[in-house]
């Protein structure tokens, strides 16, 4: 079998800048992404005890280099000063390269 | 000594004694925690009950004469709101984000405080209008949309002064940066009035209305009976929370943590002064004073993080949290319910508001 090789681009951020990212995700015409609760603790401290509004959400999102760059440059530049957001890209590999 | 001894009774309630049991929970880092599913709910829970008591008594007392009281706490609260921010920004320099946030939070109302403040006054036996529940849902954006407006204005402002700076012909991208601003004022407009918060409050008043008092027997046992007792639920996962934040009142500083006992001091001395000499009932100005003296912390950050990314979060978090909100229910509820008795006994309570007043100008 054939396998592809695509970016996965892995968010890790306050839950109310979900949001955000995923309507830059959707400006880069991305529709498909993954999302869920996490906790832990970081540079802003420990961070997912209290109230939900607190907690962290980690995005997961497949998609080709080409889409990449953008991505990544406006998360960086709308996001990382105001919130706690970790971001990182790993090579992942696909069957189905059409669907990304 | 009234006053003293209506917050030493106040002080061995159930929802001030678990509030406080929370804290130490927290401070001796126990485990404890009430599950995420049900500290979710419960503030649902509350509102819901609300609502339906506020529907309730309004189908009974008619909406007409809410009119007026409705008026004067949007427009005090406006007030309030500017008038922390000027406090914020001149005394306090914080900076201009931080300040509208903070000055939204303290303008904006606090719904779990509501509900103390009902349980407090059942424990005084003590009755209020129903219409504040209408006024609480209204009361919910609006701080939040006049911060948001002037943050957007005063960010506009700066965009504009650094463009000329730079160059002159920029004004179509100029153009394109205020219509931005505009959808992002619309959207936060059409967010907070959907809100859950909103949603639920609004719509179990419009039920509570419709249902009315023989509609309402066979949910009281869950919705007037169990109102205190989820409550005190909810005050140990708020004691909690509280306990956790103990040490970032440090970095708050002693200007925010002053701010955060005299500023709802004075707006609910205020409200409660206004609402006496408009004509509520002794326990309608206590919650009317409670409505403005409260500071938000659930809605707050949902919305502030979104509109004022850049303000501090756990700036405003904290002093609404850790210190208003504690304050307002155990210390400053008994003096507004003293103060609106001793506004209701004298015939002269007119008098008072103006001399106080005076006092002010």
């Amino acid at each position: 079998m054939k396998l592809y090789t695509v970016k996965l681009l892995t968010i890790t951020c306050e839950i109310l800048a979900q949001k955000n990212i995923i309507e830059i995700l959707k400006k880069h015409e991305i529709t498909g992404y993954t999302t869920y609760e996490v906790d832990g603790n970081g540079a802003r401290g420990v961070r997912g005890q209290g109230f939900k509004n607190e907690k962290n959400v980690k995005v997961e999102v497949i998609m080709r280099d080409e889409k990449l760059q953008g991505v990544v440059e406006e998360i960086s530049r709308t996001l990382f000063a105001n919130f706690a957001v970790v971001l990182y890209v790993s090579d992942v590999s696909v069957v189905r390269i059409e669907k990304f | 000594m009234d006053i003293i001894q209506l917050i030493h009774s106040n002080l061995l309630t159930p929802v001030i004694l678990f509030f406080l049991f929370g804290i130490i929970a927290a401070r001796i880092k126990s485990d404890l925690k009430i599950p995420d599913a049900i500290s979710e709910f419960l503030p649902i829970y509350l509102l819901a009950a609300i609502g339906l008591h506020g529907g309730i008594e309004m189908r009974n007392t008619g909406f007409e004469n809410m009119f007026i009281p409705m008026l004067v706490a949007i427009v005090l609260s406006l007030l309030f709101t500017l008038n922390h921010y000027q406090i914020l920004r001149r005394l306090g320099k914080f900076n201009i984000f931080d300040s509208y946030a903070l000055a939204s939070t303290y303008g904006a109302v606090g719904a779990v405080t509501f509900s103390v403040g009902l349980s407090f006054l059942k424990n005084q036996g003590v009755t209020s209008e129903g219409y504040l529940a209408a006024v609480l849902a209204i009361l919910e954006p609006v701080a939040f949309i006049l911060a948001i407006f002037l943050t957007n204005m005063a960010v506009s402002k700066q965009i504009r002064a650094k463009k000329q700076s730079f160059t002159k012909d920029t004004v179509s991208d100029l153009g394109m940066e205020i219509e931005e601003t505009k959808t992002k004022l619309s959207q936060v407009l059409h967010e907070s009035i959907t809100g859950k918060a909103i949603v639920i409050l609004l719509g179990s008043i419009v039920i509570g209305y419709v249902i009315g008092e023989s509609g309402f027997g066979s949910i009281k046992i869950v919705f007037d009976e169990m109102f205190t007792g989820a409550i005190v639920i909810f005050m140990i996962e708020m004691g909690i929370i509280a306990g956790q934040r103990l040490d970032d009142i440090k970095k708050v500083g002693v200007f925010l943590t002053a701010f955060a006992v005299i500023m709802p001091t004075f707006n609910g001395i205020i409200g409660v002064l206004v609402a006496t000499a408009i004509g509520l009932s002794l326990g309608g100005a206590v919650m009317f004073g409670l409505l403005l003296a409260s500071a938000s912390f659930i809605a707050a950050p949902a919305v502030l993080r979104h509109t004022i990314p850049q303000a501090n979060p756990s700036l405003y978090i904290t002093s609404a949290l850790g210190i208003t909100f504690p304050y307002n229910i155990i210390v400053l509820l008994p003096i507004m319910f003293t103060i609106s008795t001793f506004a209701h006994n004298t015939e002269g309570s007119i008098d008072l508001f103006h001399y106080v007043m005076k006092d002010l100008m």
